[in-house]
């Protein structure tokens, strides 16, 4: 029921937004960030023969895979928009009053061990004049700004999105 | 007006246990803006002392160690990390820069830290502000040369071009000395209020050099010694450093970086992204920092309830001053709201007077914060949310001033003028 809610939530939110700002900002989910026709990741091979195991381990000590494609694809629509998205902000610069100003906004807190970090297409780069006071790291906000992407001019440079988060809000259960 | 004269002249009548009242009230306040001084002024200094930098990488420990002894000198590194992998990873294709650091030697209490030109050009601290030497050049031409950082020239006393012989170990009085490989000073770099100011930087040859002769863990002796000269001549290339800082050429890179040095399979290595370790240290001091506050929140409850006490008790005494003001006209209203400015006058001088005592302290105790803790207090003003917690405290005066003036309302009604005692 509680996982329910936060969609339940936007929802609601979408349906009284939507008719009053449908041109201002846009309320973007994690999924509107990958292209509608961007091709599903490889599914993990099962492994039925035991025999391959010492191979498949061999494999596991061994230098690591580039771990996603550094350049994901991104939605160039989304170019230029002003958006509201929800996150976990991953601080890089604090300033000197303890605000964070220079952040990256994540779908999920905590990534990082279990599984491969989110893909370049699921992180926004975000930058925030006035900085926003974060007493843990797992408090989700929500941020609303302009949107740019940045597209992947050479193979090395990355894609990706950032945001000129110009306001930043506790995300609430309510 | 007049109230409020009359009631300071009350107060003189009584001065001994104003003072005293007063001089309670003070040093609780000092104590709490002490507090709150050095709990912001701790979080602003660690703020700023690393900025722009991606990633830290050093060996596995944990991310608040790590960011500790890297950046902040303090403790020690768990272990050292081969120069393969930091090479592996200052040439990673998201690389844009790498500083090296190489720890463990100091000089009479500052630490000594082994590192590379690109610590100069790279390094950023504040708001993205880079270092910039005050005198003289970074170290170069020669491997026994020292960038001092200004806390330690200005506490030591070195000035361009004087020898200075390093320690072994961290300790502030060593019995190891590197003496027969002294360092030269070929710069000092300007204030930045970070632990930069209190470290002596030496480049990674310079650090090699040092250890060159050491066998078994000790100086080499005799004949094995290797002397200054000699070892200008020999491979001075490190086996192995500390830690190394990354700057990658998109932070959207970060953790697809920051994962691939966790599982290097070369060794075991720890990355971690230094906002998110500080996040995570504030996140501890913070339990320490709330019950220091509630200490000194109480100390202050303490103090008006001190002055509360002294009011109270005068008021038996003065039921015939009371009368006396009651015989020339004053209302009951007049009596309860003299004994609030009363109340409030006593709080108002207990906070200047605190104020006074921090300001105070402060003068003194900067200069040995600074060299001891590294950590600068300014003489400034107190922040808004000072004053909203001196506010409180005026406020909380006044209210405890309620007490005795309901109950001096209400004798005043009940005594009139006739006291039969």
């Amino acid at each position: 029921m509680r996982k329910a809610m936060p969609h339940l939530l936007l929802a609601a939110l979408l349906a009284l937004v939507a008719p009053l700002a449908s041109a201002e900002v846009r309320e973007l989910q994690w999924s509107d960030l990958i292209p509608q026709g961007a091709p599903p990741p490889p599914p993990p091979v099962a492994l039925h023969d035991l025999s391959q195991l010492a191979d498949a381990l061999a494999a596991e000590s061994g230098p690591v895979a580039p771990q996603q494609s550094p350049a994901e694809p991104v939605v160039e629509a989304l170019d230029g928009i002003r958006a509201r998205l929800p996150g976990y902000i991953v601080p890089l610069e604090i300033s000197e009053e303890g605000r964070v100003t220079e952040f990256l906004l994540v779908p999920y807190f905590g990534a990082c061990i279990h599984v491969p970090p989110p893909p370049s297409n699921q992180i926004v780069h975000a930058t925030s004049e006035l900085g926003v006071k974060m007493d843990a790291l797992y408090q989700p906000f929500w941020i609303e700004g302009p949107l740019r992407v940045e597209h992947a001019s050479s193979e090395l440079a990355e894609a990706g999105y950032r945001m000129d988060a110009q306001k930043i809000r506790v995300y609430e259960l309510e | 007006m007049y109230l409020l004269r009359l009631a300071l002249a009350s107060l003189n009548n009584r001065r001994f246990t104003a003072v005293l009242t007063v001089f309670a009230i003070a040093l609780s306040v000092c104590l709490l803006l002490a507090v709150e001084r050095v709990r912001s002024e701790t979080r602003a200094s660690f703020a700023s002392t690393i900025s722009g930098t991606d990633l830290i990488v050093g060996a596995r420990s944990g991310s608040v160690n790590l960011l500790l002894y890297s950046v902040f000198r303090i403790g020690n590194a768990t272990n050292n990390i081969r120069w393969e992998s930091f090479e592996h990873f200052a040439n990673h294709p998201r690389t844009s820069w790498a500083i090296p650091i190489s720890l463990g030697d100091s000089h009479r209490g500052y630490r000594v830290m082994g590192t590379s030109q690109a610590y100069f050009e790279h390094y950023r601290y504040g708001r993205k502000q880079a270092l910039r030497l005050a005198e003289g050049r970074p170290f170069g031409e020669d491997i026994f040369e020292v960038v001092l950082g200004a806390e330690v020239a200005k506490a030591l006393n070195y000035t361009l071009d004087d020898q200075l012989v390093l320690a072994h170990g961290v300790a502030t009085v060593s019995l190891v000395r590197h003496d027969d490989k002294p360092f030269r000073v070929t710069g000092i770099l300007q204030r930045t209020g970070t632990p930069v100011d209190r470290t002596l930087h030496i480049s990674l040859a310079g650090m090699e050099a040092l250890h060159i002769d050491w066998q078994h863990g000790m100086p080499a002796r005799g004949a094995a010694r290797i002397d200054a000269e000699q070892a200008r001549q020999l491979d001075l290339q490190p086996k192995q450093i500390t830690a190394f800082l990354l700057g990658l050429d998109s932070r959207i890179a970060t953790f697809t970086l920051q994962r691939e040095i966790n599982q290097h399979a070369g060794e075991p290595l720890l990355a971690v992204l230094p906002g998110v370790a500080l996040q995570e240290l504030w996140s501890l001091m913070g339990t320490a920092e709330k019950a220091l506050f509630v200490v000194s929140l109480f100390v202050v409850f303490t103090g008006l309830i001190g002055m509360l006490t002294a009011i109270l008790t005068s008021l038996a005494e003065r039921r015939r001053e009371m009368a006396i003001l009651r015989s020339v006209g004053a209302r009951p209203w007049h009596i309860a709201g003299l004994l609030v400015a009363e109340a409030f006058c006593l709080a108002l001088a207990g906070v200047l007077f605190g104020l006074l005592l921090l300001y105070l302290a402060i003068a003194v105790a900067q200069s040995p914060m600074q060299s001891h803790y590294g950590l600068y207090l300014p003489l400034a003003w107190p922040s808004t949310y000072e004053w909203s917690l001196l506010g409180g405290i005026l406020l909380a005066g006044l209210l405890m001033g309620a007490v005795p003036a309901w109950r001096a309302y209400r004798q005043s009604l009940a005594d009139g003028l006739s006291i039969r005692s």
